[in-house]
């Protein structure tokens, strides 16, 4: 064989390291049931679509039969594309600390093999897996191509995004791997990242901000019309698979009809072609992340510093000399380092006061943004006091003067399209933009005024949009950290062997188990405050709005003031909740791995059904069921947060559409404050009984643990 | 007085696998107790049987009178367990570590303060409160594992082989810690595999394979028993194989050896005059070039005890 294509296959399908695994991880009892849960949920889809969307089945013309098919093509490939991203992020992390805990990394170091085969074998090996899946599932995608109405090539582009995105993930995770940026804490701060992303940067697409105004006709840019795909859908494996269904409303622009400056490449191809550009892109991008893992893996593998501590010493974070001033320890030590010494290790602190300052900025920021009125963008506005009635004064402000007028007593005065009487008092009481006429020649005796809101530096909509995207996106966050530092806490004293040193003290169990969630939630209320203060913050930004001589006329709370009410105990007990599921996985588990995946995965699941159940009963069921939706949806809290911040858009049955909006609206919220109150009693109730059992158990369950 | 560990009949199963069976053993208040036996005999089980960690298949344990399993709440105060490995906490400096433990066992505000200045001036680890326990090296850790346990000033001491890995200067560092604990009045129960140290530290053993104890008492007994007669170390010239032949006649003679020109010469039970070798060797016309008793040792009784079987 000549010598590059035996360099070639050594790299590739000779790979000793990939070899290995294809030759033994086919055989894992693991791998079997999840390459068995894979394909049943994919086929109970596929049977259940056929189904329910068959009443059809049996009678209906071919042409329904492709639409069905066509859509439960839309379905599986979703769901692929979410099991591939839910699982390539597990199997990938892996790399960041497999093979320094096995210790096989230095003896693969030792041998001839060459940083390519090293780095790809792992890549490969790790992948294997999760294209093993995407193979495995080919034969029940064929089902939908027996009614026909899909297309060959939407079923490959389908695939290749599947493929690129766990391609990029591993790409991603050998990179962290092999240039020493990651620890064992990684996996987390890892799947995370993916996470926070992924939902992250579907929301910011549902904004019109980031979908380019198209020009008209004459190419001028004054229309309203937007593209449909965003400036995210090229990098977003959802956004770009939306795009190959021929989604109404989310089709990619023509070539023709974009502005300017994007008409050249590579942005032509970016806004034209989103899924080939994601595809492409992808394989390119894990070709960039491979390349210094090659290049580099031996001359990192030798350094004695990692490039993250060198960093952290450089920033003055950490010192090189290895020591620190002692601080002082509580007397529940337990608490005292789940609190104190995990969140203020370096990384911990910088990512904890790194978010604390970001949610709270945010939140200063939108509300700023909210408050501030363009002045600067109106000819003609006057404040309050701008106008006396008694002497019927007019001071009206402008760009470059400030200008007094005597408004005639017959004038036609309208605000926001309303007439008023000049003589009444509060007429003109306000802080409007304006326009008038005059009818003396010099101009300073006004017989018409017209005043309208002057426009907010963010709509009540778009500040809305962004503030519950904020709150979600946080307390979402907050929910991951806090499961996966309880579900670590147990496990990782296990693995280090620390928890004998403990358990041979004078300890009990029940003062271990209540210090780690004491520290638990002294670690985890810093950033519940998050949340806590950015709707703190509009509350009281919109009570200042609501007073005063400048108060909106048209004033509507962005937050309901209930919220200070509801929110504390419902996002605390809930991250308690989330705090104790993790202790127990950590309990029951003898891996941090398998702990932190199953308690997240877990909260992912509960978190995720009951908010799907509560916005389905606010968005579809409102109109029939009413009030009683509200009820359903007082059990989650990200659901709670849509109502008390956004009530118009998620629950308009009840808040804006229902018969009488009005009273409707009131009982509303006071349905969802009592029933909010109870689900928060129902939670703390699960929690404490979840406290007792791990109480009681403990005992019994490390013991049995123990070797 | 009782002893201060005692243990009756005490097994532990692992599934099918017994790691101890039927241990009986008893030691006294002030005893050294050296627990030596080929990997996976079951001495770091024993260990964590009395350290409260894991609770017997059968049998009872009892510590200063208290039973393991019934009353470890009581025991757990007069013990300190040292595991074989460090248990490291990261984010921890020495000085936090230690008061982490000293909270641990109740010891709070000023006391704290005192104890862990105590403990750190013993264990000749004052310079160190400020660095992390994890950037410590193999021999510092070990003696920071053995002031934790002393932060409580408890009565018992289970230490699982606390001098392995260490290099020679930290080991005989740790000997001479563990004989000043020893003069304090504790009561210390050692594993480890290196013998020698053990010989010069403890005062009784318990030799254990299998799971099952082979001997417990006096090291010099164990020593004695294993030994059986008494063992001469011979040196002649010319023709040693022929000056073995001779001694092989002797009836006081149970055996000899011949290996690199020296005979190895074992007598039989109840020979306490060894004097007729001498006698015989020269009469015969050979040059006695060296003749002395056999040191006996404790790694000797070990390997003649033990048949080097794991579980």
């Amino acid at each position: 064989m000549p010598m590059i294509l035996n360099y070639l296959y050594r790299l590739g399908p000779g790979n000793p390291i990939l070899l290995r695994v294809v030759e033994s991880g086919g055989k894992r009892r693991r791998d079997l049931i999840i390459r068995t849960a894979y394909l049943g949920i994919l086929v109970a889809w596929v049977v259940a679509a056929l189904i329910t969307g068959g009443g059809t089945v049996g009678a209906a013309s071919l042409d329904e039969l492709a639409k069905t098919s066509a859509l439960i093509f839309q379905q599986m490939s979703y769901l692929q594309l979410a099991l591939v991203a839910l699982l390539a992020p597990i199997f990938t992390a892996g790399a960041i600390t497999q093979e320094r805990d096995s210790q096989t990394y230095d003896i693969l170091l030792a041998t001839p093999l060459s940083n390519g085969q090293i780095v790809l074998g792992s890549l490969l090996s790790r992948l294997f897996f999760v294209v093993a899946l995407l193979i495995s599932g080919i034969p029940v995608f064929s089902i939908t191509q027996v009614f026909g109405g899909v297309a060959i090539a939407s079923i490959v582009m389908s695939f290749a995004i599947a493929a690129a995105t766990a391609f990029v993930t591993g790409a991603l995770a050998m990179a962290i791997a092999t240039l020493k940026v990651g620890t064992r804490r990684t996996i987390f701060s890892f799947y995370l990242f993916i996470a926070v992303y992924l939902v992250g940067v579907y929301l910011l697409d549902g904004l019109a901000y980031f979908h380019p105004v198209l020009p008209d006709a004459a190419g001028v840019s004054i229309s309203i019309e937007r593209t449909g795909t965003s400036w995210f859908t090229g990098v977003h494996p959802f956004l770009a698979l939306r795009v190959i269904f021929n989604v109404k409303g989310y089709a990619p622009p023509d070539l023709g009809s974009l502005p300017e400056s994007l008409k050249s490449w590579p942005w032509s191809w970016y806004w034209t072609r989103p899924a080939g550009f994601y595809i492409s892109s992808m394989f390119a991008l894990s070709l960039v992340l491979v390349l210094p893992s090659i290049v580099l893996l031996r001359r990192v593998a030798q350094s004695t510093i990692s490039p993250r501590t060198w960093l952290l010493q450089r920033l003055r974070i950490v010192r090189a000399d290895r020591t620190r001033k002692p601080r002082g320890v509580w007397n529940n030590p337990v608490a005292w380092r789940e609190a104190r010494t995990k969140a203020s290790a370096a990384r911990a602190s910088i990512l904890r006061y790194g978010f604390i300052a970001i949610g709270v900025g945010g939140a200063v920021y939108l509300a700023w943004r909210f408050n501030t009125l363009r002045t600067d963008e109106v000819d003609y506005y006057i404040t309050a006091g701008s106008y006396d009635p008694a002497s019927r004064q007019l001071t009206v402000y402008g760009k470059e003067l400030t200008r007094t007028y005597l408004l005639d007593s017959g004038a036609d005065v309208r605000i926001n399209g309303v007439e008023v009487d000049p003589r009444n008092a509060d007429a003109l009481n306000g802080r409007y933009q304006i326009s008038f006429t005059s009818t003396t020649p010099n101009g300073t005796t006004l017989n018409m005024v017209t005043a309208t809101d002057i426009q907010r530096g963010l709509s009540d909509a778009q500040v809305r949009t962004f503030l519950l995207g904020a709150v979600t996106v946080e307390f979402a966050v907050i929910l991951l950290i806090v499961t996966n530092a309880a579900a670590s806490t147990v496990t990782r004293e296990k693995e280090d062997g620390s928890l004998d040193l403990l358990l041979s003290t004078p300890i009990t169990s029940h003062y271990y188990i209540w210090g780690k969630l004491r520290g638990l939630v002294a670690f985890v209320m810093p950033l519940i405050a998050v949340p806590l203060i950015s709707v703190t913050v509009f509350v009281a930004s919109d009570w200042f709005r609501s007073i005063g001589p400048n108060a909106d006329s048209n004033f509507r709370w962005i937050v309901f003031p209930e919220a200070l009410l509801i929110l504390p105990g419902t996002l605390i007990i809930v991250a308690a909740f989330g705090g104790i599921l993790g202790m127990q996985m950590s309990l029951r588990c003898r891996k941090t791995v398998m702990a932190v995946m199953s308690s997240v995965g877990i909260m992912l699941g509960v978190a995720a059904t009951l908010g799907w159940c509560g916005n389905v009963a606010l968005r579809q069921f409102g109109r029939h069921t009413g009030l009683f939706n509200l009820i359903l949806a007082s059990f989650s809290p990200f659901t709670i947060l849509t109502v008390l911040i956004d009530p118009y858009s998620f629950a308009d049955a009840i808040f804006v559409t229902g018969p009488g909006p009005g009273d409707q609206a009131f009982a509303g919220r006071i349905v969802l404050m009592v029933f909010s109150w109870v689900s928060t009693a129902i939670y703390a109730a699960i929690v404490w009984a979840m406290y007792r059992s791990m109480v009681k158990n403990f005992d019994m369950t490390i013991r049995r643990q123990a070797r | 007085m009782g002893p201060v560990i005692k243990t009756v009949n005490l097994t532990k199963r692992y599934g099918t696998l017994v790691a101890l069976s039927n241990l009986n053993l008893e030691i006294h208040e002030g005893d050294c107790f050296g627990f030596i036996g080929p990997n996976g005999a079951g001495k770091s089980t024993t260990i964590k049987i009395l350290a409260t960690l894991l609770q017997p298949t059968w049998g009872e344990a009892r510590i200063c009178d208290h039973v393991i399993g019934y009353q470890s709440r009581l025991i757990r105060p007069l013990i300190g367990y040292v595991p074989d490995y460090f248990g490291a906490y990261e984010d921890m400096v020495v000085q936090e570590y230690l008061e982490f433990f000293a909270a641990a066992y109740n010891i709070n505000g000023s006391q704290r303060v005192k104890v862990v200045g105590d403990v750190l001036e013993l264990t000749d680890l004052g310079y160190k409160r400020d660095a992390f326990v994890d950037a410590l090296s193999r021999g510092m850790k070990q003696r920071l594992s053995i002031a934790r346990v002393l932060l409580h000033d408890p009565k018992v001491l289970l230490l699982d082989e606390p001098a392995g890995n260490l290099d020679p200067r930290a080991r005989i560092e740790m000997r001479e810690l563990l004989k000043e604990l020893r003069r304090m009045g504790k009561t210390i129960m050692i594993s480890s595999h290196i013998l020698p140290e053990l010989q010069d530290l403890c005062n009784t053993v318990g030799i254990i394979e299998q799971g099952q104890l082979l001997y417990s008492g006096p090291w010099t007994d164990i020593v004695r028993k294993a030994r059986g007669g008494t063992v001469l170390q011979v040196s002649v010239a010319p023709n040693p194989e022929g000056a073995a032949d001779l001694l092989r006649q002797n009836p006081q003679v149970e055996s000899v050896e011949h290996s690199n020109g020296f005979l190895q010469v074992s007598l039989k039970d109840g020979v306490s005059d060894p004097s007729f070798v001498s006698r015989d060797l020269v009469q015969a016309g050979y040059r006695l070039l060296m003749l002395k008793e056999e040191e006996a040792n404790l790694e000797t009784a070990f390997m003649r005890l033990t048949k080097g079987a794991v579980q």
